[in-house]
This record gives structure tokens, sequence and C-alpha cells, in this order.
């Protein structure tokens, strides 16, 4: 079709195939409509009363989430535009690890209203202006909006980290915050370095054993290995612990080689040698006081012979980072080599035992005193999906925490925030004299989003219910919001319910540009995708 | 993908997703979820209770099954439907949890759907009503815990006919129902000798074709088939009493030493020095086995001709090609253990027993250790008529055994026979009535669902459903019958507590757990986006482009596998 006509302006520059798309109809608002597509997808999961999302990806595994950072990645967005939020939302799930949702939804309002904007007239480099004007005055009064005494916390307090947790776990696992915060806490600060700052969320881990329900999740000091011990010793009580990441067995050589047999007498002995050899080295490992043998490669036959029989303990770690990670609990240090291990390259444990969890055999490694580095939250629930989504709730909790040591700041949570945001925001966008003016206030709309999709996915009123915040907002109630159980407003400060300061300070921030950075195209360009369909065959092998 | 840019050209429209992604979502598809996850359920129906109907499961490799058991049934039907496939996950997880009551956990989630499917069709919000179930599910689990019976405490004697007791009850539902007392103690037994280590894997199930259930026998030990044996094999002694047991890793076999060794010799005179070497080597070890004063030598690997006869001229017995899971039960139950190499034995690596035979068993031989001293291991030999049954023999056997180490695990019963299902369903309701608000009528709808138990157990026996479960509602709301359930025999109602029809606690708590979570689970989504398979991305992209605008021609095969 495209052939018959004469290509020209900016056609006739490019290649055959290229996609050449510029102004207002064309770029901008297409762009913006994309961007409103995929906020309207993760939309219906912001909140605790959000839906979940079904996801099967291109590899056929099947999500059921409402994390909308798991959502949008999993969604493979084609659309340039559309991918930009993604990023956003992204990076939000980078820097805080929760308030993915927010961002996207946030975003794909701030375009909307920009939309509207567009159509009043308004250029979108004018909207641009009005929209940074309306961040940084957003930040100004959110820092305003802090609870007073909340920077400094004890990190360690259980009830204050459930608290600041609660919020971000109840958006993933409406009605179940309450068992699952206590156990995320406490996971959490077991593993809370002297300096809270470096807090590293690899230590705390999630186990995700299938049967049994919700009220069975609970959390081990150290580690859950979701395998069987090797030999037939399967508890140690008190152990010191050898780790070799070489794997136990006979050394052979890497280059292929062929023993020379020149007489009957060397044949006798041939077996009879090596036999010997592993005995040492095992025997050497038994004298350095070691209980246990931990393995990241194969554990020979043989070897395993003899560890049986100097009543060792063997344990096999495949992956290296489960093999790392068990170094830090118990202290060891790996060793590459088969041979004896000095003293202070030992590691120790409580107790190595296998227990049997749901049908499945597991070994647990616990540490109760001192070796705090590791520990681990047991989920358990019925399906792999709901244990999936679990594991993201926790993840978030965890991640929260993060950010928590970092930056202890609350604000009140239920859109009491939000609400308190546009309302001083309309009043700032008020005094403004230009054309911005209008940009501001749409921004301040957009704040509106966040309680109207709450109540809309609650199943509530959405109209009444802002218009009842704006009224206790304005008689200077600044931390009511919506309480969706009952679908009335309340004071968030009774309810216990806040956000981190952090959270929302960069979900808005990211949010605000990268509505920024859709506004600001005004052309797209497409190159001519190369090679044909072939291209992604590689790739989509790869990934199996 | 090419087809993104050239569907802009001709159409501009937004493409926001990669062609040939399936999305649905809305009211409609929270309907058409549940509609599946009916479907399914209803396939398994009526596999519930005494009563219940076997379904027979024809694979496309020819295999054929006969199963009433849930998880089973539902791992041969290979579900594809993403809603239905998480009350297949449900069945698994019962099944790894518990081990029984997999078609019950399918069915009240499948009741449950049903009637959630009403409210929304009625416009309630999905997590409304996810929220009152998730409550209904709390209040029924404390209500179990209430009710329930600890068997706590109880001499050995009497908890061994209280799980007994259990172990009938699942049987009961199964295909060898006919027989459960006789194989419910022997369950219980097997399960007492295994005591607190309760690996599942010690207890051994071998099915042998041929005689009658009743000629199915319990070995307090270990027993195997009789494994491959070369000449010399019948003059070996087949009985012994208190023997020592060697159990070996090791090829008792003339062979050559290691891969990686070659021999070259200069001198010919040598060759035959080499040939005595290897048939040392090969004498050296069975020496050594024999020295060892083992009298039964078992290995995982072959034991050749040589070895056979070397044994059988020093009246040991042994058996080569043991398979690992046997051969770890005769360590545990023996109190050896396997070795990997024949130097230096030392006493305690060996096994000892009472005594140890070999018997014939049908048409095969058996080779059984009984009386072992560490005790940890129970095999159960089955006989019966066509592999099939017995097949499904080994299941039921493998549930009642599940049942009574949970039983004996947690250590509290309920009523069974719909019991237990009726007096929450009254208890929910009552609570009901206390409740403003929406709340109420979801509740009075769950606490509806959970009559689907016995209300199954009679539309299964034939009987008259409403009938009998408005005898049974009458008798539950007197408050003294909380105990009463169907009475499968007689069409009526009957305590079914006296009547011995019991089950683990844990049972019904994981069963209404996880319905509740997966129907909580298939209401939460309002949404599916199905991205196109990756390995196929190329055929897709033909397929695509040979229907112009791709996208329609997906939406038809993407997903609804099972609409109804």
């Amino acid at each position: 079709m495209g052939f018959q006509m004469q290509p020209y302006g900016i056609q006739s520059m490019l290649k055959e195939g290229h996609k050449h798309l510029s102004g207002l109809d064309e770029a901008v608002l297409k762009n913006i409509d994309a961007c409103k597509q995929l906020s309207q997808i993760t939309r219906t999961s912001l909140g605790p009363n959000g839906m979940n999302k079904m996801v099967i990806n291109h590899l056929d595994k099947l999500f059921v989430t409402n994390d909308a950072a798991t959502i949008v990645n999993e969604l493979e967005v084609q659309h340039p535009a559309a991918k930009i939020c993604v990023l956003a939302g992204k990076a939000q799930q980078e820097e805080i690890g929760d308030g993915a949702n927010l961002t996207i939804s946030f975003a794909g309002e701030l375009l909307q209203n920009a939309e509207e904007l567009i159509r009043m007239g308004l250029h979108p480099s004018e909207i641009i202006r009005g929209y940074s004007k309306g961040i940084t005055k957003t930040i100004e009064i959110l820092d305003e909006l802090v609870e007073q005494g909340s920077d400094t916390m004890d990190v360690r307090n259980k009830n204050e980290v459930v608290s600041r947790m609660k919020s971000a776990v109840a958006s993933k696992q409406f009605g179940q915050e309450d068992i699952l915060c206590p156990l995320i806490a406490d996971a959490c600060i077991q593993v809370c370095p002297k300096n809270p700052t470096n807090f590293n969320v690899d230590n705390v881990r999630v186990a995700k054993l299938l049967g049994g329900g919700l009220h069975n999740c609970s959390i081990i000091r150290g580690m859950v290995l979701k395998n069987d011990a090797v030999g037939s010793i399967k508890k140690m009580e008190k152990a010191k612990i050898a780790v070799f990441a070489g794997g136990v067995d006979t050394s052979a050589t890497e280059t292929k080689g062929t023993v020379l047999i020149h007489n009957a007498e060397q044949l006798e002995n041939y077996a009879k040698t090596e036999e010997a050899k592993v005995e040492e080295l095992i025997k050497a490992v038994a004298d350095s006081g070691a209980k246990v043998i931990v393995s990241g490669g194969a554990v020979g036959e043989m070897a395993l012979h003899f560890c049986e029989r100097y009543k060792l303990m063997v344990l096999k770690i495949s992956s290296k980072f489960e093999l790392r990670r068990f170094c830090r609990t118990t202290g060891a240090v790996a060793l590459l080599k088969l041979s004896q291990p000095n003293p202070d390259e030992l590691g120790y444990a409580d107790s190595v035992s296998v227990q049997e969890v749901g049908g499945v055999r597991v070994t647990i490694v616990k540490n109760e005193e001192g070796g705090n580095s590791v520990s681990t939250v047991v989920l358990r629930g019925s399906t792999d999906s709901i244990l999936d989504d679990l594991e993201r709730a926790v993840d978030d909790g965890v991640n929260t925490y993060k950010a928590m040591c970092r930056d202890s700041r609350i604000v009140p949570g239920a859109a009491a925030t939000e609400i308190e945001l546009a309302r001083r925001l309309k009043e700032f966008s008020f005094k403004e004299t230009g054309l911005d003016q209008y940009a501001i206030a749409k921004f301040a709309e957009s704040f509106e989003m966040v309680p109207k999709t709450l109540a809309e996915n609650a199943g509530l009123n959405a109209i009444e219910i802002i218009s009842s915040l704006y009224a206790e907002h304005a008689a200077g109630n600044t931390k009511v919001g919506i309480d969706l159980e009952e679908g009335i407003c309340k004071d968030m400060s009774t309810m216990n319910i806040w956000d981190l300061y952090v959270t929302k300070y960069f979900a808005l921030k990211y949010a605000a540009d990268a509505a920024c950075t859709v506004l600001r195209v005004d052309q797209i360009i497409m190159a001519k995708p190369a090679g044909g369909p072939k291209r992604d065959q590689p790739a989509g092998m790869d990934e199996d | 993908m090419a087809m993104v840019g050239s569907s802009i050209e001709q159409q501009p429209q937004i493409i926001l997703l990669k062609e040939g992604t399936d999305t649905s979502q809305g009211k409609a598809h929270v309907v058409s979820n549940i509609n599946a996850c009916t479907a399914v359920a209803d396939a398994v129906r009526t596999t519930l209770g005494p009563r219940g109907m076997d379904k027979l499961i024809h694979d496309d490799k020819g295999n054929t099954t006969i199963s009433n058991d849930g998880a089973t049934i539902m791992k041969l039907l290979d579900i594809v439907h993403p809603a239905a496939k998480i009350l297949v996950d449900i069945a698994k997880s019962q099944d790894s949890e518990v081990g029984d009551g997999t078609t019950t956990v399918m069915l009240l989630a499948g009741e449950f759907l049903k009637f959630e499917k009403i409210f929304i069709e009625d416009g309630v919000h999905p997590q409304n009503l996810i929220r009152s179930y998730r409550t209904a599910c709390y209040l029924a689990i404390e209500k179990i815990k209430e009710i329930a019976v600890s068997i706590e405490g109880k001499s050995m004697e009497e908890k061994k006919s209280l799980l007994a007791k259990c172990a009938a009850t699942t049987l009961s539902s199964k295909l060898i129902g006919g027989e459960k007392e006789f194989f419910a103690s022997m369950v219980v037994d097997a399960v007492m000798a295994i005591g607190d280590d309760d690996r599942l894997n010690l207890i051994g199930i071998k099915k042998v074709p041929g005689g009658n259930m009743r000629d199915s026998f319990l070995v307090n030990g270990v027993a195997f088939k009789k494994t491959f044996s070369y000449a010399g094999f019948e003059q070996q002694p087949k009985k012994f009493l208190n023997p020592k047991i060697l159990l070996l890793n090791i090829e008792l076999e003339l062979k050559s030493e290691k891969e990686n060794a070659e021999i070259r010799l200069s001198d010919p005179m040598q060759y035959q020095s080499i040939v005595d070497a290897e048939w040392n080597i090969i004498y050296d070890k069975l020496d050594k086995c024999v020295k060892s004063g083992a009298k039964i030598v078992l290995s995982r690997l072959p034991i050749g001709d040589l070895g056979t006869q070397y044994f059988a001229d020093r009246d040991v017995f042994c058996a080569g090609r043991v398979a690992e899971e046997d051969l770890r039960r005769v360590a545990a139950a023996t109190g050896g253990t396997v070795q990997t190499s024949v130097n230096n034995f030392v006493d305690e690596v060996l096994g000892s027993c009472e005594v140890f035979e070999e018997k014939q068993v049908g048409n095969e031989r058996f080779n059984i250790f009984s009386g072992c001293p560490s005790g940890q291991t129970a095999t159960i030999v089955l006989r019966g008529g066509a592999d099939q049954f017995i097949e499904e023999a080994e299941r039921s056997l493998h549930d009642a055994i599940m049942i009574v180490r949970r039983a004996l695990k947690n250590s509290t019963v309920v009523p069974g026979g719909g019991a237990i299902d009726m007096e929450i369903s009254r208890f929910l309701r009552t609570h009901a009535r206390s409740i403003a608000g929406k709340s109420q009528l979801f509740i009075n709808s769950y606490a509806k669902a959970l009559e689907i138990i016995p209300r199954q157990l009679c539309d299964n026996a034939g009987f008259d459903a409403t009938d009998v479960l408005n005898k049974l509602r009458q008798k539950h709301a007197l408050g003294t019958g909380a105990n009463y359930g169907v009475d499968i025999n007689t069409g009526g109602v009957a305590d079914s507590y006296t009547n011995f029809v019991w089950e683990p606690a844990v049972v019904k708590i994981n069963a209404i757990n996880a319905a509740t979570e997966a129907a909580c689970l298939v209401l939460s989504v309002d949404e599916t986006v199905k991205n196109p398979k990756s390995e196929s991305a190329q055929g897709e992209a033909a397929a695509s482009a040979m229907a112009g605008h791709g996208g329609a021609a997906f939406r038809g095969r993407g997903g609804r596998g099972m609409r109804r």
C-alpha cells in the first residue's frame, strides 16, 4: 500500500519500512492513550481490595498476583510510551521495592488529565512546566505531612516495624497482614545488623512449601534447604560444619588421562590406593571436629561411604548462591578442595535436621543464637500461585523494612495523604499566574485517583467518599482517610495505618517524571525491525 | 515483531501488548473462570464417599487407570485452563499435606464458587465476598478445633483402635472398602512400626497379582521380590535365623577395575599374572565379604556368576541388583550401613534380623526380613486380581497410611460421614444471624456450600438427599446431635461418632482452608493476560501474517479450553 505513493517529507529521508508519527494527534495523544490503557490494567489492583490478575507469560507460567511490578514485567509491554511508565514502575520497585502500582497508576492519571489540557488547547510544554512545579510543591507539602516524631524509630521494636509495614503488606494480602506482618518483622529484626542502614534484603529468605495454610507459616533462624540429606544421617545437633565448594569426591584430572599398569601387583593395588586416599581425606575432615559436610557439587559414593563410617552428615547444596548464604548463616569458609579444614574455617549450627513438611523433605539449619545473619520465612499455602503471591507480599514487607531502616518517616495512609496533597496543591495553584495554573490544578486533581480507586475497588461509592474526605480535610483533620472495612472516613492515626514517606516520595516523583517524559515526545520514529521473525528464535530458546 | 509496525500503518490503533496476547477481563471473566472450575469439580463429584463411583482414565499412551482418588484423577486429566489449574493445585496440596480428602477439597471449592457466582452475577464486589469467606473459613476451623476429640494420652492399644477407625473411614470410600477392617489394622500396624521417625518411604508396598485381597500381608521388616539370580543361587540356603546382613554398593563380578586404566605388557609371560590378579581381586572381595561373618549379602549392583557360586559354596545367601529403595529400607530396618568398599568391615556396619526367608507369594518369590531390631520399617504385600485393581489398592493404602500418620501427629479426630460439615454449617448459620450487613448473606451461603458433603454422599448412594439433609439439619439444630451424619447403610441418619466413622481433624481443616483459599483466589482474578508462547513465536508470527490482522485469530483459540 505505501509503495504506490511517492514518499514525501521525512519519509523520503528514511529507509523503507520506517514508521514515523508526529504531531499532537498522532504522537502525543496516542502515547497518552497507551499509558492510560496500561494504568487501567494495573489500577484495579491498587490497594487492599485490589483484584488479582492472571498473567500467563510466554513460557506458560501462570502468575496470579496484584503486584504491579510483576504484572507489568510479565505483560511484555510493546508500546514505546507505555514502556516508559513500566520503567518508572520498575525503578520504584528497585529503589523501594513497593509502591510500583502507585507509580504506574498515578502516571497514567497524570497523562489522562494532560490529555484534557491538550484538548483545551494547552501546549505540552506548558503542561510539563506546570507538572514540574506541581511535583516540587508536592514534595514540599509531603515533607510537612510527615508524622511528628516518626523520624527516629527503633528498627528493632516489633510494634513500630509492624505499624509501618502493615499498609504495604495489606495492599498485597488484605486480611492476612495481621499474620504476615509480625512474621516478616521478626525475620527482619533477627537479621538486622548493628548499623541498620546496612540491612540486606537478601538475608531474609523465603521457603515456599506446598500444603497447609497461612496459619502454619513460621520463621526459622537459619536456613531451610529444599532437599534431603545425602547419607543416612539425618540429624545433627551442635555441629561444626565444613563446607566444600568443589564437591566431595575423589579428585579426577581434568585432562583426559589413562593410568598405565605394568604388572599384576599394580593392578591389585590400584583400587586400594584410591580408597585409602579418600578415607584419609574424610578422616582428616572428621578429625578437625566437623560433624556435617556440605558439598557444593557431587558427592562420590566412595566418599559418602567413609562419611557414614565417620558419622558425618552430608548435605548437598548445588546452587552457588545458596551455598554462599549457607556459609553466611553458619560462619563457615567454603573450601575449594576436599582437605582438612582449619578450625576457623569451620562453621557452626545449633541443629541441622531433616524434617518432612507437607510431603516434602527439607533440611532445616538452625542457629538460635549468635549467628543471626540469615533468617527464613516458611510460607505455607495450598497452591503454587498463592505461595508466589505470598512471597511477593513478604518481599514487599522486607523491602519496606529496608526503606524504613534508612528513613523511618511516615505519612498517614489510606489516601489521607493524597487528599491533603490534592487540597493544598489546589490552593497553591490559585496563586499561580501563568497558564501552568491549569496544569497544577490538574496535577492536584490526579491525586484523587488514589481514594477513588481505593473506594471503587472496595465496592464503595467513590464520589461520596471523596467529597466527605475533602470536607474532613478542609475542617483541618488532615489525617482522615478511608476505612475500607466499614466504608467510612476515619482518622488514620487512630487506625494505625501509615505509609512510608520514602515510598510516597519516590513513587510520586517517578510518576511525574514518567508523565513529563511521555508528554515531551512529539515524534516517534521506528526503525524497521531487522531480520524478520527469525530474530526472536535464539532468544526464546535461551529462556527455555 | 514485524506485525506491530505493519498494523500501526494499516489501522492506526494502539498496540500495547505483544501480538497474539490474549486478554479478557471484567465480571464475565470471573464468571467464566468459575464455570471452568465447577466443570472440573463436577468431574470428581461422583467419586465421593463409600458409594462413590470410580473413574476409568485412558491416557494417550494407552495406559488405563481406575481410581476414585481426586488427586490422581486430576493429575491424569491434564487440565490447561489457568483458573481450573488452581483446583488441581489444591488437590495436590491436600494430597501432599494430608494424603486424603482430595475429592472433598475440590468439591468444596467447586461448591463455594457456585454460590459465589450467584452473588457476582448480582453485582456484589468480589472483595466483599472474599473477606466474608475468609472469616467464615477462620470460624469453621476454630469450630473444628473445638469439636475435635483428642486421642492424646490414651494407651497404646486404645490409640491403635482409634487410628484403625480413622483408616477404616478413609478406606471405606475406596475400591478395597469391602476389606476395610482388615487393611485398616494392617495400615495402623505399619505406621506404628515405623515409629516417630515417620519417613513415608520406610513403608514399602509391594504388589503381587493373583490371589485375593485377604492374602495380603504385612511384614514387620522388609520384603522384596527375588532379584535376578545366576547359577548356583538355588544351592544357597533360603532361610536363616538371626543372620548378619551385609549391604553393599559394589559389583561382585569379574570386570575391569577402572575405565581409565590400561595395561601395557612388554613381556608375554606376564600375561597370566595379570589374569590371575584380576581373579585375585574378585576372590579377595568375596573372601572379605564372607569373612565379615555375614550370612546374607545384598548388593545394589550385580553379583555375578562367580560370586553367586562362591557364596553358595559357603552357605551364604546373596542377592544382587536390589532396588536402591529396598536396600535403604533393609539398612534402616536391620541397622546396617551400605558399604561402598569391601575393606575393613567393622561389626557395626552389619545388620541383623530375627528371621530371613525366601517365600513364595503367588508366582513370585519374595525375600523377607522380619523381626528387625530397629523395627523402623514395614512392608505391605498386596495381593489382588487385575493390575489396575492392585494399583488402585496401593493408592488407597497410601491415603490410609497418610491419614494414620497425620492422626498420630495431630491426634485429634472429628466425626465423619458429613457430620462435621453439617455441624459447621449450623454453627455458621447461627453466627451469620448475629452479623449486620451483606456479610450475613455470604456467610450463610458458605454454610450452605458446606452441606455439599452430606448431600453428595447421599446422591452417590442413591438416597434422597433433600430428605436426609432435612433430618440432619433437625438433629443438628437440636444441639445434642452434633455428631449425626449420613448413615450410608440404611439411608437414614446416625451418630457417626458411635458408629466409628472418624477422620483426623487435620484433613477437614486443611480441606476447608485450601478450598476457601482457592475459591478466593479464583474470585480475586478479574483479568487474564495470556502471552504467546515463546517457543512457537515463529510459527505464530507466520500464522498471524496469514490471518492478516492476527489478534482476532488468536482470541478464539487462546486460553479458553473449558468453555461450558
